[in-house]
Order: C-alpha cells, then sequence, then structure tokens
C-alpha cells in the first residue's frame, strides 16, 4: 500500500535536500537581502512619515494653536484664582482684625494713588455715606496709614503717614519717650525732636501717642531702623520702618470715633 | 467732535495715570502723563483748545491731590502759554526738540512743586528730592512720544 516508486523517493530526497540547503543558507541570505533593501525601506519609511507628516501638518497646527489657547485660558483662571485667595486672606484677616479691634471700623477699597511724585495719598471707595469724615485716622491689619483729609458723599482722600506734610504724635513703646513722626515721601519716616539723650534704639517699636488729637492712642506706626544726629547737633532723629507697606495698599479700615 | 476726543483723551490718561500699574514704576515715580498732554496739545492744536486742555488737565490733577490749592491748574496753563510763546520763536516741529521741550517743563514742573513743598516746611531728604525732580522728568520725556501719536491722531 505504501510502495513508493524509486523515482517518487528520489524526488522527495532531492526535495529534501534542498529544503536543508536553504534552511542552512538562509540566514546569509536574509542578511544579505535586508542590507540591500534597508536603504529603500528606509527611504520609503522616511517618506512615508513625511507624507503622513505633511497630510497631518494642519491637523497637528490647529491641534496646537487650541492647546495653547487652552493653557493660556488655564494659567489666566489660575492666576485669577490665586488673585481671589490672595484676595480672600486679604479680607479675612481684616475681618478678624475688625472683629477683634477695640474701634468702630469702616472697611474700604483704595481705588486711586497720587498722580504726582511730591505727595503720598490715597483715594478709598467710602465717604460721607459711611460715616467717614475728614480726620479720621485709617489702619490696616498692619498699622497706622493715615488720615482722611477729604471726604465727599462716596468717595474720600487719605494723606498717608509718608507724606511729608503729615505729622503724627508719637512714643517709643518701650521707654515712652515721645517724638514726632514725619513722613519724608520715601519708604521710611523720620521721627524728629528726639533729645540727645533720648531712650530709643535700633529695633524699638513707634506707636502713637495719646498726645495726639488726631489718632488713637497704641496705633502701631513701625520699627526703628536706623538713629542720627540732627544736622544743628541739637537733638537726634531716628528712622522708622512703617509696620504697613504704603506702597501696596489695597484695602483700609477708617477709625469711627 | 474733536474737543470732545480731546476731553475723553484727557480722562483715561488722568484715570491711567492714577492707576499707574506698579510695575511700570521706575523708583515708585510715575510719568506725568497730563503735563506731556497739556504741552504737546500746544504743538497739535491751537492755543485757545490747548490752554483749555491744559486747565482741565490741571485741574484733574489738582482734584486728586490731598493739598487744595490748585498749583497744577495754574501751572500747566503757564506751561501751555509758555510753549506757545517759544512755538512762536523756534520751529518745534521736530519731535526730538518737542521732546526736549517736554522734559524741561517737567523738570521745571517738578522743580517748583518740590520747592513749594519745601517752602511749606515739609522734610524732604535731599536724595528723595533729587529722584522725584530728576527720574520723574526724565519717565515723563520718555513717555513723551506716544503722547504725542495720541495728539497727532486727534489732530488729524
Amino acid at each position: 500500500m505504501f510502495k513508493l516508486s524509486r523515482k517518487t523517493i528520489t524526488s522527495l530526497l532531492l526535495i529534501a535536500c534542498l529544503v536543508l540547503l536553504v534552511s542552512i543558507f538562509s540566514p546569509f541570505f536574509k542578511n544579505s537581502a535586508q542590507k540591500t533593501f534597508k536603504p529603500h525601506l528606509s527611504l520609503i519609511g522616511l517618506l512615508k512619515r513625511e507624507c503622513a507628516g505633511i497630510i497631518f501638518y494642519h491637523r497637528n497646527m490647529l491641534d496646537l494653536g487650541r492647546l495653547k489657547y487652552e493653557t493660556e485660558v488655564l494659567r489666566r483662571k489660575l492666576f485669577d484664582l490665586r488673585e481671589v485667595e490672595q484676595e480672600n486672606l486679604r479680607l479675612k484677616n481684616l475681618l478678624s482684625f475688625k472683629q477683634k479691634s477695640p474701634f468702630r471700623l469702616v472697611a474700604a477699597r483704595v481705588i486711586a494713588r497720587s498722580p504726582d511724585s511730591w505727595s503720598s495719598s490715597v483715594t478709598i471707595d467710602r465717604g460721607r455715606y459711611s460715616g467717614i469724615r475728614r480726620g479720621m485716622a485709617v489702619i490696616n491689619t498692619m498699622g497706622l496709614l493715615g488720615r482722611v483729609v477729604e471726604s465727599s458723599e462716596t468717595i474720600s482722600k487719605v494723606l498717608l503717614i509718608n507724606d511729608p506734610s503729615q505729622g503724627v504724635s508719637s512714643i517709643v513703646q518701650r521707654s515712652r519717650q515721645e517724638g514726632l513722626v514725619n513722613g519724608s515721601l520715601g519708604s521710611n519716616l523720620i521721627m524728629r525732636y528726639l533729645p540727645d539723650d533720648a531712650q530709643i534704639m535700633i529695633g524699638d517699636i513707634i506707636i502713637t501717642s495719646e498726645l495726639s488729637q488726631v489718632y488713637p492712642k497704641g496705633l502701631l506706626i513701625g520699627k526703628v531702623v536706623n538713629i542720627g544726629k540732627e544736622f544743628s547737633g541739637l537733638s537726634r532723629y531716628a528712622v522708622i520702618k512703617p509696620a504697613a507697606d504704603l506702597s501696596s495698599i489695597e484695602e483700609v479700615l477708617v477709625i469711627i470715633p | 467732535m474733536k474737543k470732545l476726543l480731546i476731553f475723553f483723551s484727557l480722562i483715561i490718561l488722568a484715570t491711567l495715570q492714577l492707576s499707574w500699574p506698579s510695575a511700570l514704576t521706575v523708583f515708585n515715580i510715575k510719568p506725568d502723563l497730563l503735563l506731556i498732554f497739556a504741552v504737546s496739545s500746544v504743538f497739535y492744536f491751537n492755543f485757545k483748545v490747548a490752554l483749555a486742555a491744559a486747565i482741565f488737565a490741571g485741574l484733574l490733577k489738582d482734584a486728586f491731590l490731598p493739598s487744595g490749592a490748585a498749583i497744577n491748574t495754574l501751572l500747566f496753563s503757564i506751561w501751555s502759554y509758555l510753549t506757545f510763546r517759544l512755538s512762536s520763536q523756534i520751529s518745534t516741529e521736530n519731535n526730538y526738540i518737542r521732546l526736549a521741550i517736554v522734559l524741561i517743563l517737567a523738570l521745571l514742573n517738578n522743580a517748583v512743586l518740590g520747592i513749594q513743598s519745601l517752602n511749606s516746611g515739609n522734610f524732604i531728604p535731599v536724595g528723595i528730592f533729587l529722584r522725584n525732580l530728576l527720574i520723574s522728568s526724565l519717565y515723563t520725556g520718555a513717555v513723551s512720544p506716544l503722547i504725542f501719536k495720541l495728539n497727532r491722531k486727534l489732530s488729524a
């Protein structure tokens, strides 16, 4: 039944030898074929990629534009949120200060600053309708800011303590040494008319004195950062760093007596 | 219509000056946009309009200053008149000459305001006096070409 002719057996043996030969030499063939085809295939691959790139360039460009816009929107939202967070923090501080403070206070926002460099003032968004009158003291959570010099129905002008025309009767908290704090248009204030033997040193806290007609006693003005002798040699002066940052006030509290 | 545009421009410039961004201040100094507008109006409009603009600019500035005196109204009118007289003596067509005039008037304006402040008994350290006098004037001069452009467009 399984009897094969001689011819068939020879043919099968030949095929087997051929397969064997091919399998022995196939790696060499494979390698050389790969080597030969590599440049073409690479080139074709490159061309395909480039073609795909060109075809999808417009879509990618649109995607990039959309993503850039989304990034910008998110960045702006983040910036707004940070601003809201900071405002929230400031208002929280103001509220807690207002609740703890023994004074009757009216909160207001700064809407404008002095239009020139020779005076230091701000305009706030509350006026006579809110009970604000000329001469009232203005503070924030950090310390004394100034006093109201003009008030209309809805806005008031506040002269800051670093205005040169402003003088605040003050004392050194530690030694009760009296002096007059003047503005100098700069970031620091000057406490003048201190006697030669004045009990004052760097780091002392300066507060408003009870001699002041405008400001309630005990409001924090700032800290002594330097002490010097007046040009006349008769008295000394102290340079005060204000407790409140006068160049970046946003919310204020007006003390209603 | 032109007068109305000048009026609105002055309102916008005053608002900008009052709420000048702190990022654009130089040593806490901002330019005097209203002074530039008041002076440069003489170069672009007839004297009556320029003088009215100068008075209005001065009034706007004085309205937001703590002192009651209308010193800027007076000074702006004087600078406007002096610029008018000067422009009849020399050619003020060149922008550099206009810039120089603004710079000199800004220096004069700041000097008068500073001396007036010292004269009223205020104590201003020399460094701060010079900072206000020089940097403020230079900054005002540097910004003036932008206001010239605005005035040119308004006069066109």
